[in-house]
């Protein structure tokens, strides 16, 4: 009995520690900073190397310390942290969506708040790049990396052999998957596994959408003003369904949906290769070098844009960015989102290889590699550009655009009743 | 005093962390939250409306038979608990007959000490579709068959995600079932053997009505465990393909977390607790009695 004491007086201990350990803290909303930004994206590995180089490069030159953090559960994260109190001072969203998000639960910093100038930072970019980080008219953040979706990727020395020429229209792409059929080759390989690889498929659906409803028609039905069970968009599924299916790719649909977008890009480019060609964004050549590095860009490795459809349509870029955005209001974010914008901090990022520069400022010889620098004046040149649909989805609409066509590729007799199901969700979330 | 001295401690951390969680998860059902989960608005019962008649990745009692995350929780119920505590009975009235029988116990124990995602990653390359990789399909195509794709098809991946599970839970039935077996006196069972019982006898009416209170200790632990499920099928297929593999705390997560909508969530939170509930109930009350007769 007398041994009792120690139960309640570590319990005692315990609760001390874990009730100092939750104390609040003061969040910032000063205007002097700290000397050091805490900085929050989803970007890991080579991604995150490279970024690092930037951030070494700001601190350099403004003295001001960075601490860099990452988490693949981005959104969950920043959701709490903003309901503790204790954000981020920057973030990376990766979807325009979020900024319009948080930016009307105020969430966001205008930049103006953080007294920057924004027309001379809107200067570096195109109208359609300022677009993505501005809700309401108000800019919120800094466009910081794009990428192209466009994008086809072959094997030259394949072509070569069998005597293809590089497709410029959707019917000479036909012709190519059925030559490779017909020679015992597997033409696709598409990963499209679960939660983290279905925006693959949505990729797939966007460039053939543009391509034959046109410009007009992607904006409205990616802002809710079109329904996805419109006529526009079964045409369109008709035309995918007519390249993802069990005929044409490896492992057909089941196989696809078991497998990641890495994992599938392996499956093409990797040292043990089972399909010819993949259908992904421009980020797909770091990809697979990373893990074949005896690939040579050019002669195993290449990529051509996505090709036409319907020749009113012409060829638009369908792509992708990051916005850099402000939780908290203080001096130092100041300066790293202005950093950000500017031509020598898209230069040193480009130098990795890692991204493509929206920033109009970065010259093409800064690019390390030809596949990033074809990348690259294939998102300046672009007759138009819209940003990837899904990624426009507010909450959940886009994850589950993403399970929407892993569905239909699964049951494409069921395409109508999935469409009116989904349209049913879109609807409540654009209310 | 002493007494209340001594019981304060437990009390203020069990109200932080119990009482309080619970009553402000029954508030929140009844809010709607902005995207940083602050409440902004009240709304009666409509999320719970919502929640069974308007959420197809829930409940969809449309198509037959009916799908969604609610379902494929029952299918686990089902089928997880009863064939793990089978699994585990058996294998606990077998390793008693054979000399090796701690060395077979401890084996099946093993997976018992590893993290649900640990289970998830190694069953994802087991259920790999590529037979280089996944050693489900190598044995499959070995003797002739055809690699499946076993969670990356629709109707297969619950049950691929089920076994999984039992795999590493079966571990938890056979060790209690197997001590209290060994709880059984041996007379009696000699007993029964010269009066000419077959051993399926024995089984039948000696042991496994000793065993009855076990047999529900294990089911409580197997239900509660069931109903909460998540990391595994977070980890193996992010409730995928297509919202196949969907259950209860996943919608939960994914509502509050991904959509912000942690009202939404919460309500599944509450789904969740009246579930639960019945099940603490019996076991409690089946304590109760058990120590009455003692």
């Amino acid at each position: 009995m007398k041994r009792r004491w120690f139960i309640p007086a570590a319990v005692l201990a315990a609760m001390a520690l874990a009730l100092g350990a939750c104390g609040g803290d003061d969040g910032g909303g000063t205007e002097e900073g700290d000397g050091e930004v805490t900085i929050f994206s989803l970007w890991t590995g080579s991604e995150e190397e490279a970024f690092k180089k930037v951030l070494t490069q700001f601190t350099e030159e403004t003295g001001i310390r960075t601490k860099y953090e990452a988490a693949r559960d981005f959104l969950p994260v920043i959701r709490t942290r903003l309901n503790a109190g204790n954000p981020p001072e920057v973030g990376i969203l990766p979807r325009p969506g979020f900024v319009d998000e948080l930016a009307r639960d105020e969430a966001l910093i205008p930049l103006e708040d953080l007294g920057l100038d924004v027309d001379a930072i809107n200067e570096n970019y195109g109208d359609t790049w300022i677009d993505l980080a501005t809700f309401e008219d108000t800019a919120y953040g800094v466009v910081a990396k794009a990428n192209s979706k466009s994008t086809v990727w072959y094997k030259p020395n394949s072509f070569q052999q069998n005597g293809f020429e590089v497709p410029q229209t959707w019917d000479q792409l036909e012709q190519i998957v059925q030559s490779y059929k017909s020679k015992g080759e597997v033409p696709w390989a598409v990963g499209a596994q679960g939660r983290d690889s279905s925006w693959t498929l949505t990729d797939w659906f966007e460039q053939i959408y543009i391509r034959t409803a046109g410009g007009d028609n992607y904006d409205k039905l990616f802002s809710g003003e079109l329904p996805f069970n419109d006529a526009t968009v079964k045409e369109a599924l008709e035309i995918m369904l007519q390249q993802v299916n069990n005929e044409n790719v490896l492992n057909g649909v089941d196989g696809a949906l078991s497998l990641s977008f890495q994992d599938a890009i392996t499956r093409v480019f990797g040292t043990n290769p089972q399909a010819e060609m993949h259908m992904l964004g421009g980020f797909t050549g770091g990809i697979a070098i990373g893990a074949n590095p005896d690939l040579k860009p050019g002669e195993t490795i290449d990529f051509f844009p996505f090709p036409t459809i319907k020749e009113e349509h012409g060829d638009p870029l369908v792509g992708s960015g990051d916005v850099a955005a402000a939780f908290v209001n203080n001096e130092d974010v100041a300066e790293l989102l202005e950093f950000l914008s500017t031509p020598e901090a898209g230069r040193t990022w480009v130098s990795t290889g890692a991204i493509v520069s929206p920033n109009k400022g970065v010259p093409d010889d800064a690019y390390p590699n030809d596949l990033v620098r074809k990348e690259a004046d294939q998102v300046k040149n672009a007759e138009s550009f819209r940003f990837d649909g899904s990624d426009l989805l507010p909450g959940t609409l886009g994850q589950d655009f993403g399970t929407l066509l892993q569905n239909i590729i699964k049951n494409p007799n069921n395409v109508d009743s999935l469409l009116d199901d989904y349209q049913a969700e879109a609807e409540q979330a654009f209310s | 005093m002493q007494g209340l001295l001594f019981i304060a401690p437990a009390v203020l951390f069990l109200g932080l962390l119990l009482i309080y969680p619970l009553v402000y998860t029954i508030v929140l059902s009844f809010a709607d939250t902005n995207a940083k989960l602050e409440i902004v608005d009240w709304v009666g019962f409509e999320n719970y409306t919502n929640l069974f008649t308007n959420d197809k990745e829930f409940l969809d009692l449309d198509s037959f038979p009916p799908t969604g995350a609610f379902v494929n929780n029952l299918k686990w119920v089902v089928l997880y608990t009863s064939l793990s505590l089978a699994l585990g009975l058996l294998i606990a009235v077998l390793a008693a007959r054979v000399r090796y029988e701690a060395f077979l116990k401890a084996i099946v124990f093993i997976p018992m000490a590893i993290s649900a995602t640990a289970v998830a990653i190694i069953w994802k390359f087991v259920y790999d579709p590529d037979p280089d990789i996944g050693s489900l399909n190598a044995l499959i195509t070995l003797f002739g068959g055809e690699a499946q794709a076993w969670y990356g098809r629709e109707d297969l991946v619950n049950y691929a995600l089920i076994w999984a599970y039992i795999w590493a839970s079966t571990g938890f039935a056979m060790v209690v079932l197997s001590a209290a077996l060994k709880g059984i006196s041996e007379e009696v069972i000699e007993a029964a053997r010269t009066d000419g019982a077959s051993e399926w006898d024995i089984f039948r009416r000696i042991q496994l009505p000793l065993l009855s209170l076990p047999i529900a200790v294990v089911t409580v632990w197997l239900l509660i465990n069931v109903i909460k499920v998540f990391d595994i099928i977070y980890v193996l297929t992010g409730g995928g393909p297509g919202g196949a593999s969907e259950v209860i705390a996943f919608s939960m997560y994914d509502e509050t977390f991904t959509n912000g909508e942690a009202g939404y969530g919460a309500t599944v939170a509450v789904v969740m607790l009246l579930l639960i509930i019945p099940i603490m109930a019996f076991n409690i009350r089946r304590f109760r009695s058990e120590r009455v007769t003692q």
